[in-house]
């Protein structure tokens, strides 16, 4: 397959806990593709394992087990040279652009920076690459010569947004790329990201807990639970009717402004449970309103339901229950 | 609602005086808050929405030089002619407490939550033993419906999630039956599963004890089911304010009818959104006329010029030409 693929992606880590020491799985068993051209979004609560899925895409840490492959092949079996233009061609923009720009350097300087580890070029090359880039993601050219502390919150993930697109890359890792911006900014970044996209044919692996946002800027999504997918399809297809108890539990809960909607609470949500001590069977039966007695002993596989998607839970897999 | 206001501010202004020119912060507010009643301040980064709040608890940032202006009244009475010492023994926790956006900072690391929890109590003096401190806590915990409270007062902060740390800090807060409570963000560092947990504990504790609360949020989702009335401020300045319904089904500010469109919503499929154009002002020299005038799309030549307050029946004012010459 073209693209990315996360396949029998596993990381486990391991920690020193009050009882010695323990494994962490952080992210288990994920099979994933990444069209080319998709935004394929990653949903789920803080300490799910979407940010170490990313940082596995960007070998940023090495799989347990289980690869991520680009184009068919595994990161861990690239040489150094194919690395370096896997890397050329994956890049990332991340959630607080405060932190994600040098403040010592111009802007001219961070956003040639990634050109210049990959090419030679001399300067009127690089100025009018500057140039150009500034343009397109809609900040003036004198913005060049001068510094991040010079910029508000959404100039500077325009910055950060030019960087990433200095190298012509296919693949954009967006990680939480709006929720630091100011309330009346996030709609003029988000509109650049969806311009670029169609633009420059990007794909675009999503990380976002807001799911309003994720619905509105993904094409598939992937909900992780535990380290594990419990769903994944067509953004449409989940947002219009979830199947997974856990992604309809999520979408309940998502306040809208509306007074006259009430967000649901799910009962019994508190930890999300630990990664440290999953527990056994389904990770998700001890939250989940419909758990049977199948649910404690086995983990359900994820299977594809006749629209396409896939789910792993025992209601859409096993005969139907049991009626009483 | 013909009695007399919980909280009635006026004309409160909050300067701060820094070296690169004065921050007028809070720039000439003025609103109520009823006994029993929720009022949402809306308002993004900057807008000053929680330089009000720390202003009515008189909780400047030490490292400015900050001067508040104009009258909060408290059950009538203005809190900042108090003094400092009956801000801290009658104000702050008996009358008006606050939870603020971070659990994780709002609590102290190398205490146990027992010690922390016990500490508003003994402080007041509304028991007189650690023992009696510790039997209130362990019920305030409870109130905030934290399982095995006897056993959980003796954990460290560390130990608790970040929906329990916000319980904790709630139970704190209303450890001494305040009169009103203000809530900065208690939701926004919270996953959405968790967050409904905090708004509907929110909503108990009001049901029970009639406290009127302040939330303070930059998120028009979240206070859409929980307030009765909103106040949306822009650049240092409430631009409009008025029962929930009002606020969401009729907006009449400009700018809060770009902020309910700017945001995704669920159920919204892949489109453009209608973009803010521009940035806030620069609060050190704001704009003499609407301070949205920039980033308006109906800016009209009046707008050089602070739009008045109209009210458009119900508690509905705006700051806004277009409704002004209606």
């Amino acid at each position: 397959m073209m693209g990315l693929e996360l396949r029998d992606l596993s990381k486990h880590f391991t920690v020193r806990s009050d009882r010695g020491k323990a494994t962490v799985r952080a992210v288990e068993r994920v099979n994933l593709g990444i069209p080319e051209g998709q935004t394929v979004a990653l949903v789920g609560e803080s300490g799910c394992g979407k940010t170490t899925i990313a940082k596995l895409v960007l070998k940023l840490e090495t799989p347990t087990s289980g690869a991520v492959t680009f184009d068919g092949k595994s990161l861990e079996e690239m040489s150094r040279k194919e690395i370096k233009d896997y890397r050329r061609q994956v890049q990332a923009v991340f959630q607080d652009p405060y932190a994600s720009l040098n403040p010592r350097l111009t802007v001219r300087r961070i956003i040639t920076e990634p050109i210049l580890a990959h090419y030679k070029r001399d300067r009127a090359t690089l100025n009018a690459r500057v140039a150009e880039l500034l343009e397109i993601v809609g900040l003036p050219p004198r913005a060049a010569d001068l510094y991040p502390h010079e910029f508000s919150g959404g100039q500077r993930q325009r910055i950060a947004i030019a960087r990433a697109l200095a190298l012509n890359p296919r693949i954009i890792i967006l990680d939480e790329p709006i929720s630091a911006l100011d309330v009346s900014i996030r709609a003029q970044v988000l509109n650049l990201l969806m311009d670029i996209q169609e633009k420059f044919g990007l794909t675009y692996l999503l990380i976002a807990h807001d799911l309003a946002l994720v619905e509105h800027l993904s094409t598939r999504v992937a909900v992780i639970y535990l380290g594990s997918v419990v769903e994944t399809g067509e953004s449409e297809q989940i947002f219009a009717a979830p199947k997974h108890p856990y992604t309809q539990a999520l979408l309940n809960a998502v306040p809208r402004p509306d007074p006259d909607y009430v967000p649901k609470a799910a009962e019994g949500f508190d930890d999300t449970g630990s990664a440290l001590e999953p527990p056994s069977g389904c990770k998700f039966h001890l939250r989940c309103p419909h758990a049977m007695a199948v649910c404690k002993t086995d983990n359900p596989p994820l299977i594809k339901l006749a629209d396409g998607r896939e789910a792993a839970c025992h209601l859409l897999s096993g005969p139907p229950p049991a009626q009483v | 609602m013909t009695a007399a206001p919980l909280l009635q501010v006026e004309n409160l202004q909050m300067h701060l005086h820094l070296r690169r020119g004065v921050v007028k912060a809070v720039d000439g507010v003025s609103f109520e808050v009823h006994e029993g009643e929720t009022l949402g301040i809306v308002g993004e980064s900057g807008s000053g929405k929680t330089m009000t709040c720390l202003s009515i608890l008189r909780l400047l940032p030490i490292h400015s030089d900050g001067r508040l202006d104009g009258s909060v009244k408290l059950d009538g009475e203005d809190l900042l002619q108090l003094s400092e010492e009956d801000m801290a023994s009658r104000v702050r926790g008996p009358k008006v407490a606050m939870i603020s956006q971070d659990p994780m900072t709002s609590l102290n690391p190398v205490y146990t939550v027992g010690d922390q929890v016990s500490g508003p109590f003994l402080y007041h003096k509304l028991v007189r033993t650690v023992r009696e401190a510790m039997a209130a806590a362990a019920q305030g915990l409870r109130r905030v419906r934290i399982p095995s409270p006897e056993r959980r007062l003796k954990n460290y902060p560390h130990q608790f999630s970040g929906g329990m740390r916000q319980r904790v800090v709630t139970a704190m807060a209303i450890a001494c039956s305040p009169r009103l409570l203000i809530a900065d963000e208690p939701t926004t560092a919270l996953d959405v599963t968790i967050q409904v947990q905090i708004m509907n504990l929110l909503r108990s504790i009001q049901q029970d004890s009639k406290v009127g609360i302040i939330l303070v949020t930059h998120d028009l989702s979240i206070v859409a089911g929980l307030c009765h009335r909103i106040a949306v401020m822009y650049a240092g300045r409430i631009i409009e304010t008025g029962k929930v319904r009002d606020i969401y089904r009729n907006p009449q500010h400009p700018y809060t009818q770009a902020l309910l469109q700017a945001i995704p919503h669920l159920g919204q499929k892949r489109s453009r959104l209608a973009a803010i154009p521009g940035q806030p002002p620069n609060l050190i020299d704001p704009p003499k006329g609407c301070r949205f005038a920039q980033r308006c799309p109906k800016r009209m030549s009046v707008c050089d010029d602070y739009p008045p307050a109209t009210d458009l029946g119900d508690r509905h004012v705006v700051n806004c030409w277009l409704a002004a010459k209606q």
